[in-house]
């Protein structure tokens, strides 16, 4: 008698295919070993479903994500900070995070600065950012406070 | 909405429509994060991998076929990432040791909810038995493995992602599940729990 060890996580995964399966369950009516060799590994997978539920995202992973895509070079820097409005997808948190990346973007891609100021619509929203309760050391307030320097144009 | 949505704004990005992207990261980023986490159990490190991910997505998107499905397309990418991490010897260090506070098991999400000393005891010492498990498997096992065990994926669709036979993916996946029995073992069923069959 050939023993089925081998397709045994296949059968509890349900990938066997008919013939297979009624083959499978065939030989473990008869062959204890088979049995409990298959008890042990759904026990496994039993375990497995018991470990907690992976970790939430953290309130500034989008932020920190549309800061790092507004480093890419290609298809424009100007045209992905307007189309993503991450202030419409963010937590209050969040937002507050993506106004200072942005501005920290701008700052150091001092050629890009106005132009992106003209884009970046949170910009447009920094009496708002500047409330939030998430804001609460002095040195992001100030970063915040240089925001309204800017117009719509980018101008000082 | 199916997987072909995700594939059409994958499209759509290679276009030029630079919306439809933040409507693939709406849609993947939740799940992506889990993934990083379920390869590499550590919070901090899954977002910074996750955002890898889509880092990678935006700049080969231009190279996605639509032959391809998006998600077997977004798994490869992020599979080969998690594993060019693991490969590293400062995860391999950090993964050895015992878990740190980021790294312990999130109360809120036990499945009861409840912290109870004796459950929060048992999650923490599952959790490192599995950390331990997927750190001692052979890379494409512990890929094969992920993708089964915690993303649910058919192992048809993992051949597709791991670009290998629906027979390897058998074979991977057994012999990893074999191995975990045996380090599992000590969290197998209690009292009253039977085993799946």
């Amino acid at each position: 008698m050939k023993h089925v060890v081998d397709e045994l996580s296949a059968l509890l995964d349900g990938a066997l295919d008919p013939a297979a399966r009624g083959r499978v369950e065939s030989h473990l009516a008869t062959c204890a070993g088979c049995r409990a060799e298959r008890d042990r590994l759904s026990g496994a997978l039993a375990a497995l479903a018991r470990l907690p539920a992976a970790p939430e995202p953290s309130p500034y992973f989008a932020a920190r994500l549309a800061a790092r895509l507004a480093q890419e070079p290609s298809r424009g820097l100007l045209g992905r900070l307007s189309a993503w409005r991450w202030r419409l997808a963010l937590p209050a948190g969040g937002l507050a995070a993506a106004a200072l990346a942005g501005v920290l973007v701008v700052r150091q891609q001092r050629g890009l600065e106005l132009a992106a100021a003209a884009q970046l619509d949170l910009l447009q929203e920094y009496e708002t950012v500047a409330s939030l309760d998430d804001v609460e050391t002095a040195e992001d307030a100030a970063v915040i406070a240089q925001l309204d320097t800017l117009d719509r144009r980018g101008a000082p | 909405m199916s997987q072909d949505h995700d594939a059409a704004l994958l499209l759509a990005f290679q276009r030029g429509d630079a919306a439809a992207f933040r409507l693939l990261y709406e849609r993947n980023a939740r799940a992506m994060i889990a993934f990083c986490h379920r390869f590499v159990r550590d919070a901090a490190r899954a977002e910074e991998l996750a955002q890898d991910v889509f880092v990678k997505l935006y700049r080969s998107a231009h190279r996605y076929q639509p032959s391809a499905r998006f998600k077997t397309f977004l798994y490869r990418v992020a599979t080969n990432h998690c594993l060019n991490e693991v490969r590293r010897a400062e995860f391999t260090a950090r993964a050895a040791g015992p878990l740190g506070e980021d790294q312990a098991p999130d109360l809120d999400a036990l499945p009861s909810g409840a912290p109870d000393p004796l459950q929060v005891a048992e999650a923490r010492s599952l959790e490192q038995a599995v950390v331990a498990l997927l750190g001692a498997l052979p890379e494409k096992q512990r890929a094969a493995f992920v993708l089964c065990r915690f993303e649910g994926m058919s192992y048809e669709e993992i051949a597709e992602t791991l670009e290998t036979s629906v027979s390897a993916v058998k074979s991977l996946i057994h012999r990893a599940t074999v191995s975990a029995a045996a380090a599992l073992a000590p969290f197998g069923p209690g009292d009253g729990e039977e085993a799946v069959s």
